[in-house]
Formats: C-alpha cells, sequence, structure tokens
C-alpha cells in the first residue's frame, strides 16, 4: 500500500499479475526476474493439507464467476486411488461478453498460470492439467503453449520437476467457439471429443469428472493467484478486501469509460473509484452515468443510483440483487440505449443456449423476441409483466446455470428500467392510433 | 470372476406424504412409481440412459434451493419429495408451456394423436390459450428411411430416439445437431438406420415425430382392436400386439415382455405385416391345363383323393415350412404318417441334421431373460443381430453395461459390439477343449458361460454332428452346465422349426429328409408331393413330382408348381402354439380371419384326411391341443408360456471337424419367409441393405 492517499491503488509488488498491461516481458527468465518460481519446490514439498488449510485460511474465492471458496472446492477431490487418474482442468474459455481478464493473463503474463496449475497439480494429485481455452484466442493459445514449453525446457514442467520425483503436464486444448462449454462440464464434455452439453449434477466432477476421473475445474485467474497466496501469505492477502471477499482481482472495465481495459485492483474497490481511478471515469463524467454491468453480461444492471456506493466485491454485489461474476465492468453513460444493449445480449444467449434442455432451448428465444419488439414499443404493457413471469418460468429450472444467467439480465432491466419500457410503448401506440384514424 | 452383486442399502424416501425404502442409487421418479405417484415426464424411460433434458418431471426437494429433476436426482436416506407443490406445479406448467410454443398444432393429422405424451399430458398442464406471440419454428424433415417417418416440427428433443440407437440397437449415426433453438435431431448425413431395430424408435417418440412410415395416415388409434399375439418372423416370440381395423391388420407392436423381448420388436417383426395381405391365396384351385383356377374346397379334394388313390407310399413326400404352429404341424404330420402312410416327411427345409430326440440339443437351454447374468459367451457359427435382432440387444447390453466377454469362431461380423473373432475353422473348439487357446482362459474364469450354435451355419454342414458334439463338451468342460445353470444353446432363426422338431415332423425310420426328398423329387421317385407353406429351399427344388399339392398362404413359385393349391391361415389369422428359441411354447391369438375361402391349416388337414378315408383324430382345437401336449409335456396347459428345462443327455457324435469355415452370413435377411416376402416394406429395408453392403464392399477394394 505504497499510496497512503488512495488505498485502493495497488502498487506493482501487490499484483498477481504484474506484466497483466504486457508493459513488460512475458517470457519466463523476466517472469522470474518478477519472483516467480521462487520457492516452488518447496511449495512441492509442502503436503497438499497445509495448502489446502492455508488456501481456506485466504478465504480466497473462484474467479471464473460463481465465486466458490478454492479451498473448499480443492478440499473436495479424492486422494488418487492409483487406478484412476486425478484431473486439473483449466477453464479459459473465457466467453462472457465484457470479459477478457484470462486473455491478457494468456498473453502477458501466461506463467502465473502455468506456475499455479503445477501447484494445482501437486495440491490434487494431478499429473496432467488440461487447459480448455477458447477457440477464437489464437495467438493466446499459442502464447500459453510457448510458456508450455519454456517450462518444460526449465524443468518445471515433465517428469521429476524440480527433483521432486514429480510429474506434471499440461495440455492446451482449443475450443470451437461454444459459450456454453465455458459451464465446466459442457466443458469436461468437450474435452472428452462430445457435443458441448452441460451434464446432470449429481454427480459432480470432483467424483466423476473427466473421463469419469475425479476432476477439479477452475478459471485462470483462480489457479494463477494460487502460487502469490502461497508465497506471500494469507495476511497479505487478506488486507485487501472485505472478509470473505479478501485479496485482489482483475476487473474487465468497459463501455463508455474513457480508459476501457483489464486493471488488477484490490477487491471490495468502490465501483465509483474503479472507474474514475482505473478507467479513466465516465464518458461524460459520472454524472453521465446511466448504469452499470457489474460482472459479465448475465449479472443484473445496476442503476447509476446504485452504482453511487457500491463496493465491487461478491457479497456486497449479492446484496444489491446482482453479482461480481467475471467483474467485468460494462459501463453505460445516458448516450446509450439501455434496452438495445439488454435485448443485444439477450440475442446473444439464444444463440448460445446448448439446446438440451426444455425451458431453455424454447425459452431463452422466446424471451430475446419479446425483448425485440418490447424495446421497440411494439406490444402490451401487459406483456412486460408476461415477460417477467416468463423469465421466472425458465430461471432455476434447467440443467445448467446458463438459463439463470440469461434470464437477470432480463429481470434487472424490467427492475431498472421498467418506465422506459413503457414510455416506448405508448409513444408507439399512439402513433399507431394515428396512422389508423 | 465377477461376485454377486451386493443388495444396494435401502433409504427412506417419503414423497407426498407416503414413506418407502429405496435402494441406494435409485431415484426420485422410481421410489414415486413405486409409491404409486405419477410423475410426468418425456425424456426419462427406464431401459434408456438418463437425460434429465425435458424437465418435464421436476419435483420439490426439501431443502433443495429449486426443483430438481426427479428422473436423475439420487434418492438419500429421510428425503422428503413433494410432487404437489405450488413450485412443482409451477415448474411443470412452465416446462409444458415451452414445449408447446414451438409445437404444431397439428394433432388432427398426426398419427401419434390420441397416444402422444405430450398430448396427454398438456390436458393436466397445459394452458387452454398461448401468450406466445412470435413465428413458430419450422424444422426441415430427415429421411430415416423406409420405415420412419418423421416430422421434425414435432420434435421435443427428448433424444429418446438418440439414446435407443447408441444404447440399445448400436449404431450411433442419430445425434442432434445446432445449438439452442436450432438444434436438430436427425442422422446428419440423412440416411437410414443401420439397424434391425430403428422401428423401436417410433415407439419411444413421446410425440409425433417419429412415426410409422407404412402405418402413416392409414388408421387413428381409437378405430382399432387389439389382439394380444406372438411374432413368428423370428424365433424369439416376441410379445406383439395386433391392431386391426375390419379384417385387416393396421399394425403390429410390441408388448413388453422382460423374460423375452423388453419391449422391443424387430423391424421385421413389425413391418411385415403388409405382406399378410399382398399375393394371397384366397381360393382352393386346381390345375386346369396350364392354369391353377380356382375351385370349391370338395372339387380341390375330390381331385387330392383322385390323385392320391393307389399311391404307393414310399413314392409319397412333405415338406413343412418354417412359420407353422404346433398344431399345423401336428396334423401335416399326422395326416403324411397316418393318413398317407408315408416316413418321408420334414420341417427341416433349411437341411438341418438334428432331429428332435434332444430337446436339449436344439434349444437355447439359458433362458433369454438369464443372459442377463452371463460374463462370457462363446459363438459358434451365429450371427445372433440378424438371426434374432432384439436378443442381440440383450447380449450388446451384457457388454456395455457388465463388460461381458464375446468371442466367435465363424467369419468376422459386426454385432453392434466388440467381438474378438477367434477364426472361421470350427477345430478351434479343438483348441479350447484343450485349454490351449486363450480365450478358454476367459471361459474358465466365467461365472455364468454360454455358449451359442447358430443353426443356420452349424447344423446344416455334414460334420454337424462332430461340432455338436464338441459344442457340448466345451460347455460341459468350462461348468456351463450344472444343476442350477445350463449355457449350452442352439440358436434359431424360424420357429416352426423348432416346433417341428418338437412335434417330431421328420423321418421316424428310413424316410427321406429334406435334401433326400428334394433329389427324389428330381429323380421322378415321387408320385405325389405334399408342400405346406414355404421352404428355405428354392422352390425348383421340388419341381418334377406327378403331382403335387401346395398348402400355403401365398402365391409364389411353391404355389405354382402345385396341381392344387389349398389356400391356409396366416399367423394372425390363427390360433396357435409356437416354441421359441428358449423352447418356451406361447399362444399366439387369432386377430382378423382368413382371407376369403382359406382356412387354418390343420383343419384342412382334418377335412382332406377324412376324404381320404383315413380321418385324423381330432374334432377341434381342443382335442389336437390335447393330443400335442401328450407328444411334447412342454405344450401342456400349464407349461404354456414357461421355459421348461430340457433333460441334458447326451448327444452329437465324436469325431474330426472340418478345416472349412463358419459362415456367419443371413442372405436377405429381410426376405426370410412368404409373408416377409411379399412385403413391399421389407423389400425395401432389402435393396437398402443390398446397397449398403455393395457400398462397404466398394469402400473396402
Ligand atoms: S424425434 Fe422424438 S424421440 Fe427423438 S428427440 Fe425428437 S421427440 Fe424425442
Ligand atoms: S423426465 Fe426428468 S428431465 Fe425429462
Amino acid at each position: 500500500m505504497s499510496k497512503k492517499k488512495n488505498p485502493y491503488i495497488l502498487a506493482d509488488a501487490d499484483k498477481c499479475f504484474p506484466n497483466l498491461d504486457g508493459k513488460g516481458d512475458w517470457r519466463l527468465e523476466a517472469y522470474r526476474k518478477r519472483g516467480g518460481y521462487e520457492g516452488l519446490k518447496e511449495i512441492l514439498q509442502t503436503e497438499p493439507a497445509a495448502i489446502i488449510d492455508k488456501l481456506k485460511a485466504s478465504s480466497h474465492r473462484g474467479r471464473g464467476g460463481a465465486g466458490f471458496p478454492t479451498g473448499l472446492k480443492w478440499s473436495f477431490m479424492p486422494k488418487p486411488d492409483g487406478i484412476k487418474p486425478n484431473y486439473l482442468v483449466v477453464n479459459s474459455d473465457e466467453s462472457e461478453p465484457g470479459t477478457c481478464k484470462d486473455r491478457d493473463i494468456l498473453l502477458n503474463d501466461p506463467h502465473t498460470l502455468v506456475e499455479g496449475i503445477i501447484i494445482g497439480c501437486h495440491t490434487l494429485g494431478a499429473k496432467a492439467s488440461y487447459v480448455y481455452v477458447r477457440g477464437e484466442y489464437v495467438d493466446e493459445a499459442d502464447q500459453l503453449e510457448r510458456a508450455i514449453e519454456e517450462a518444460h525446457n526449465f524443468g518445471y514442467l515433465g517428469e521429476d520437476v524440480l527433483g521432486t520425483g514429480k510429474t506434471f503436464n499440461i495440455y492446451v486444448h482449443r475450443g470451437a467457439g461454444a459459450y456454453i462449454c465455458g459451464e465446466e462440464t459442457a466443458l469436461l464434455e468437450s474435452l472428452e471429443g462430445k457435443k458441448g452439453q452441460p451434464r446432470l449434477k449429481p454427480p459432480f466432477p470432483a467424483g466423476y469428472g473427466l473421463y469419469g476421473c475425479p476432476t477439479t475445474i477452475n478459471n485462470v485467474e483462480t489457479v494463477a493467484q494460487v502460487p502469490p497466496i502461497l508465497k506471500k501469505g494469507v495476511e497479505w492477502w487478506t488486507q485487501f478486501g472485505r472478509p470473505n471477499n479478501h485479496g485482489t482481482k482483475i476487473f474487465s472495465v468497459s463501455g463508455m469509460v474513457n480508459k476501457p481495459g483489464n486493471y488488477e485492483a484490490p477487491m471490495s474497490i468502490p465501483l465509483k473509484v474503479l472507474i474514475d481511478e482505473y478507467a479513466g471515469g465516465v464518458v461524460g463524467g459520472w454524472d453521465n452515468l446511466l448504469a452499470v454491468i457489474p460482472g459479465g453480461s448475465s449479472t443484473p444492471i445496476l442503476s447509476a443510483e446504485q452504482c453511487q456506493d457500491m463496493l465491487m466485491d461478491f457479497d456486497a454485489l449479492r446484496g444489491a440483487g446482482t453479482g461480481l461474476g467475471t467483474a467485468a465492468v460494462i459501463v453505460m453513460n445516458k448516450d446509450t440505449d439501455v434496452l438495445k444493449v439488454m435485448t443485444r445480449i439477450s440475442k446473444f444467449y439464444k444463440h448460445e443456449s446448448c439446446g438440451q434442455c426444455t425451458p431453455c432451448r424454447e425459452g431463452v428465444g422466446w424471451v430475446w423476441r419479446m425483448m425485440e419488439r418490447l424495446s421497440n414499443g411494439e406490444g402490451t404493457i401487459d406483456e412486460l409483466d408476461q415477460l417477467e413471469n416468463v423469465t421466472r418460468r425458465i430461471e432455476g429450472h434447467t440443467i445448467c446455470a446458463f438459463a439463470d444467467g440469461a434470464m437477470w439480465p432480463v429481470q434487472g432491466t424490467l427492475k431498472h428500467f421498467r418506465p422506459l419500457f413503457e414510455q416506448r410503448i405508448k409513444a408507439r401506440n399512439k402513433t399507431k392510433v394515428r396512422k389508423g384514424a | 470372476m465377477t461376485t454377486a452383486p451386493q443388495p444396494a442399502p435401502m433409504v427412506k424416501v417419503t414423497i407426498d406424504g407416503q414413506t418407502t425404502e429405496m435402494p441406494k442409487g435409485s431415484t426420485i421418479i422410481q421410489a414415486a412409481k413405486k409409491l404409486g405417484i405419477e410423475i410426468p415426464h418425456f425424456c426419462y424411460h427406464e431401459r434408456l440412459s438418463v437425460a434429465g433434458n425435458c424437465r418435464m418431471c421436476l419435483v420439490d426437494l426439501e431443502g433443495a434451493p429449486k426443483p430438481v429433476a426427479s428422473c436423475a436426482w439420487p434418492v438419500a436416506d429421510n428425503m422428503v419429495v413433494n410432487t404437489q407443490s405450488e413450485r412443482t406445479q409451477n415448474a411443470r406448467k412452465g416446462v409444458m408451456e415451452f414445449l408447446l410454443i414451438n409445437h404444431p398444432l397439428d394433432c388432427p393429422i398426426c398419427d401419434q394423436g390420441g397416444e402422444c405424451d405430450l398430448q396427454d399430458i398438456a390436458v393436466s398442464y397445459g394452458s387452454d390459450r398461448t401468450r406466445f406471440h412470435e413465428a413458430k419454428r419450422a424444422v426441415a424433415d430427415k429421411d430415416l428411411g423406409p420405415l420412419v417417418e418423421t416430422v421434425m416440427t414435432r420434435c421435443i428433443h427428448c433424444t429418446r430416439c438418440i439414446r435407443f440407437a447408441t444404447e440399445i440397437a448400436g449404431v450411433p449415426e442419430m445425434g442432434a445437431t445446432g445449438r439452442g433453438e436450432n438444434m436438430q435431431v436427425g442422422t446428419y448425413v440423412e440416411q437410414a438406420l443401420a439397424s434391425e431395430l430403428s422401428g423401436n424408435m417410433i415407439d419411444l417418440c413421446p410425440v409425433g415425430a417419429l412415426t410409422s412410415k407404412p402405418y402413416e395416415f392409414t388408421a387413428r388409434p381409437w378405430e382399432l382392436k387389439h389382439t394380444d399375439s406372438i411374432d413368428v418372423m423370428d424365433a424369439l416370440g416376441s410379445h406383439i400386439r395386433i391392431d386391426h381395423r375390419d379384417g385387416k391388420v393396421m399394425r403390429v407392436v410390441p408388448r413388453e415382455c422382460n423374460e423375452i423381448n423388453e419391449e422391443w420388436l424387430s423391424d421385421a417383426g413389425r413391418f411385415s405385416y403388409d405382406g399378410l395381405a399382398n399375393n394371397r391365396l384366397t381360393h382352393p384351385m386346381v390345375r386346369k391345363g396350364k392354369k391353377l383356377t380356382a375351385t370349391t374346397w370338395q372339387e380341390a379334394f375330390a381331385v387330392i383323393a383322385e390323385a392320391a388313390k393307389g399311391m404307393r407310399k414310399n413314392r409319397i413326400a412333405g415338406v413343412a415350412g418354417n412359420l407353422l404352429c404346433a398344431e399345423d404341424l401336428y396334423a401335416f404330420d399326422h395326416f403324411m404318417k397316418d393318413t398317407l402312410g408315408t416316413d418321408n416327411v420334414d420341417c427341416r427345409t433349411n437341411g438341418l441334421t438334428i432331429d428332435g430326440k434332444v430337446r436339449a440339443a436344439y434349444i437355447m437351454n439359458t433362458p433369454i431373460a438369464e443372459l442377463d447374468k452371463v460374463d462370457a459367451v462363446l459363438l459358434v457359427g451365429c450371427n445372433p443381430r440378424l438371426e434374432v435382432p432384439v436378443l442381440n440387444a440383450r447380449l450388446r447390453k451384457g457388454v456395455l453395461k457388465r463388460g461381458m466377454k464375446v468371442a466367435s469362431i465363424g467369419a468376422p461380423v459386426d454385432l453392434t459390439y466388440p467381438v474378438q473373432t477367434l477364426g472361421e475353422s470350427p477345430k478351434l473348439l479343438d483348441d479350447i477343449l484343450e485349454g490351449k487357446h486363450p480365450f478358454a482362459d476367459v471361459l474358465r474364469e466365467a461365472t455364468n458361460g454360454v455358449i451359442l450354435v447358430g443353426a443356420r451355419a452349424v447344423l446344416t454342414r455334414p460334420d454337424s454332428q462332430q461340432i455338436l458334439d464338441k459344442a457340448r463338451e466345451v460347455a460341459e468342460m468350462y461348468g456351463f452346465v450344472r444343476p442350477d445353470w445350463n449355457g449350452f444353446n442352439v440358436l434359431h432363426q424360424a420357429t416352426g422349426r423348432i416346433t417341428g422338431l418338437d412335434m417330431g415332423v421328420y423321418p421316424q425310420k428310413d424316410g427321406y429328409h429334406s435334401g433326400g426328398i428334394a433329389e427324389a423329387v428330381k429323380a421322378g421317385k415321387i408320385d405325389l408331393l405334399v408342400l405346406h407353406g414355404e421352404s428355405q429351399r428354392p422352390a425348383s427344388d421340388f419341381e418334377g413330382a406327378k403331382f403335387t399339392v401346395f398348402i400355403g398362404t401365398h402365391d409364389s413359385p411353391y404355389a405354382q408348381l402345385a396341381d392344387v393349391v389349398l389356400p391356409a391361415a396366416a399367423y394372425t389369422e390363427k390360433a396357435g402354439l409356437w416354441a421359441n428359441v428358449e423352447g418356451r411354447v406361447q399362444e399366439g391369438h387369432m386377430a382378423v380371419r382368413p382371407p376369403m375361402e382359406a382356412k387354418e391349416d390343420w383343419k384342412i388337414y382334418r377335412a382332406l384326411s377324412e376324404v381320404l378315408g383315413s380321418k385324423l383324430p381330432f374334432d377341434n382345437q381342443t382335442q389336437l391341443r390335447a393330443l400335442i401336449a401328450k407328444l411334447n409335456k412342454a405344450y401342456a396347459p400349464e407349461n404354456i408360456g414357461k421355459v421348461t428345462r430340457a433333460d441334458w443327455k447326451h448327444f452329437g457324435m465324436s469325431g474330426s471337424v472340418r478345416e472349412e469355415g463358419l459362415s456367419t452370413s443371413v442372405p436377405a435377411y429381410y426376405l426370410s419367409n412368404e409373408i416377409m416376402r411379399a412385403s413391399k416394406v421389407m423389400r425395401d429395408c432389402q435393396d437398402l441393405a443390398d446397397a449398403r453392403a455393395a457400398q462397404t464392399m466398394k469402400k473396402a477394394s
């Protein structure tokens, strides 16, 4: 905390991803100079249980969207039984609109992930890890492969890593461009060469995952944050953010801000500080703010009023009826047609539904079509209630959380912008009557 | 090798206030079924893997934040479920609405109408008006071949058909393409499924997306009368329901019978019924000059009596076909042997070399349902996929679910599951007997092993007795024959043959067997030849007798050989007893009357015997059945429908077997009998199979 004045500005030394902006060198040598791979051997000689305890004490929560405690998740993994291998699968199918943090990690600081995977494999009893990279991330996957090759050359990967007798390997798998493959069990199906569709749970991946073997699936950022936590300690980590929301986090700020980008900042940072200090402020000034989507397209929208003193962490956003999600902050100012934006998001979900289960397959398209009409004022005011009702009939009734994520933004829009809908419907009906007359 | 599975521990489940015990690992929907609580569902099907995709079965589980899919959710101790709560009802109504928004409202022109799950459940959970004001989806229909009609706009994406094709039928071509609301079910490259079981997808499809092409638009379910009966297109004895209207068979569907066909039916059994209406013999006919002309029964009988007058008994012969029931065969046999006094009688027109003395030597001694306990299978010249398709699905289940090992002696064959082809020559049996062959270890370690000997390939060879002998020895040596288990099996394709052997329809003294009869006919040694039903031999084999009588159902080259033709009843037109592969005798029932002047076969013999002055000793079917029961106890009333264990006796002859390989091919499978040959649908299937075979050949070369 170098700058006393503003505790929310993170010093380079406190960053998990010091080269996130790509100004430095991504290569192994440079990463080592920044402290990478230091003390790795000692960690590999630590009991996995001790590592998990440390993670639990840090209260680190998954960075992929759901915010599940990492230490707890890792503790679910059974010890290798000698028959079936354990796997660590890294989810890099980053496709949530607004989210682009893993992309910069892969491009500019890929060794943070490689080191995280090595420690993860050790902790989870896995010899092999698969990184499922979004199909569109061609350069990113290439970069990761280069980093893996470097790590091999330096003896961090392969057989007998650093003389510990342990074997770790990382395989990069490129997706084929389906959002749903970011859902962890759909990802596993896709990895197995099948159609990317979420599995029924139970059984959960920890017991029955990739090829039916015990599997842990984590987001890129989650895994990459493990080494700094272990090395710098729980105390360092918990100084950031509020209890149960500790640590640092990459925020992908986009939309109507002056300096969009990926910024690593402490958790629980006020949204206003994030936008003003990191992202150069709202275009047209804070008062020109209309609304913010706080955690990727599936999290319900926040009104400008709510943004005023919103803290950016799991619990605060949850309290406001939305979520931190992937921490992809999409800023809209008053020049934005928010209904149009939300309709476009609806269309995205309609396009990406896997089609497996009924409410999602049939309902998401229906909701988008209603959004398309109602956002243009075509329809009746009653239909706004119907729209809300249809989203409730979809939410919570499907195999995976995709449909919930597709419905929340619509529900959020209705909550905050229903008057705007009504205004457009009335205006349009008036012209119709006039034309008819 | 495998230890008996431990019974799963029981857990207590409460649904809607009623409590029951369920084995761990079962699901809520199963518990509800046990309690008699109905949970509406579409994608769930007992015999398929759980997909959990329709979401119709959502129920309220105490402590769960959202409703759970009862078809997939495992029971746990002290679980409390509510299927009537508001949350459940809302979920059901929601799913129903979603299913209906894009479903066409074409029930009036849909063949599924009246027996459609979607229709039925919509009555309870559907709304009487729509809130959907967008354009409905339309989906291009798929070409799945001559059996399955598709109207894909009606598809509710339950994936039952996909799961059936991949899991049960073992043809992975069915699948879903596209995502979200653009998801489409089909074969992707648009081809008929290479399966002998594809019709079952029609039954499984809960809506009218997949319907029967031959049945298309021919009847409404509520117009149909139903008669339960037994399929005879292969020897499995599948339970069927014959649906008919105004004396015409409109369709054939399977009935559930866990011990035999589960709930499946072969395509041959399901779709060959159009052959019942084509090309039928409807009147007695006598040859006048070159032409067969219709006449009365009296005249036809008189012509036969005239011809038979003073005939030398050893110049008379008769062969029986493969679809006949016990009554027909008994009457035929006694007509030939007693009335006409000849021993030149045979039902084994495929050249079978064994007789009916040891029943254990020609049936499956392992009851079909017991196959679910088998862990190792040795096939000897056997192609269960074509010989008994539904049985093959059961074997496949064993391979997939229990890791059952299957090895085959005979030409390599695709049975839809991994089969280790040991080689083609039956000499390999020697290696197995000596314990030299690697597969011997598998057999030795098997808890419940079976050996399946193909009647077609093995029992028609000159060295069949020797092969049979060795197969028996293998079964005995590897512990397949024990007080609690008999794993020696012979697999027939035709039920009439098993029934014929049971009825003793073969020479008892020194008469000709079927091959001998054919030779004798050619050599001009036969003056009166009775052909009952069509046989496995080409009609030309029987050309040349001085006087030929044909008793059968279809006009064909056989009928054209005859001097007198007597029209008989097909399996749907008579009550009869048939033995299936496992020797289980089952009763088929008359669904419709034989066409016009045609009569049940046994009645024909009874009447004709009287005209010939040596009356058969029965006046009605009850008396006839009593005689049959006396001949073979498996046919006694108390044994009907049951498996009677055959006594294990010595059979076969020791000696060396030939080097020559065993075939596994079933030529022209879809044209296996006269009904199938008269069926246009079956001909289409055969054309398709031929085209496919030609294509594979081309690819291979
Ligand atoms: S065609 Fe029928 S069985 Fe197949 S997915 Fe569609 S509704 Fe289900
Ligand atoms: S029956 Fe359970 S989801 Fe379809």
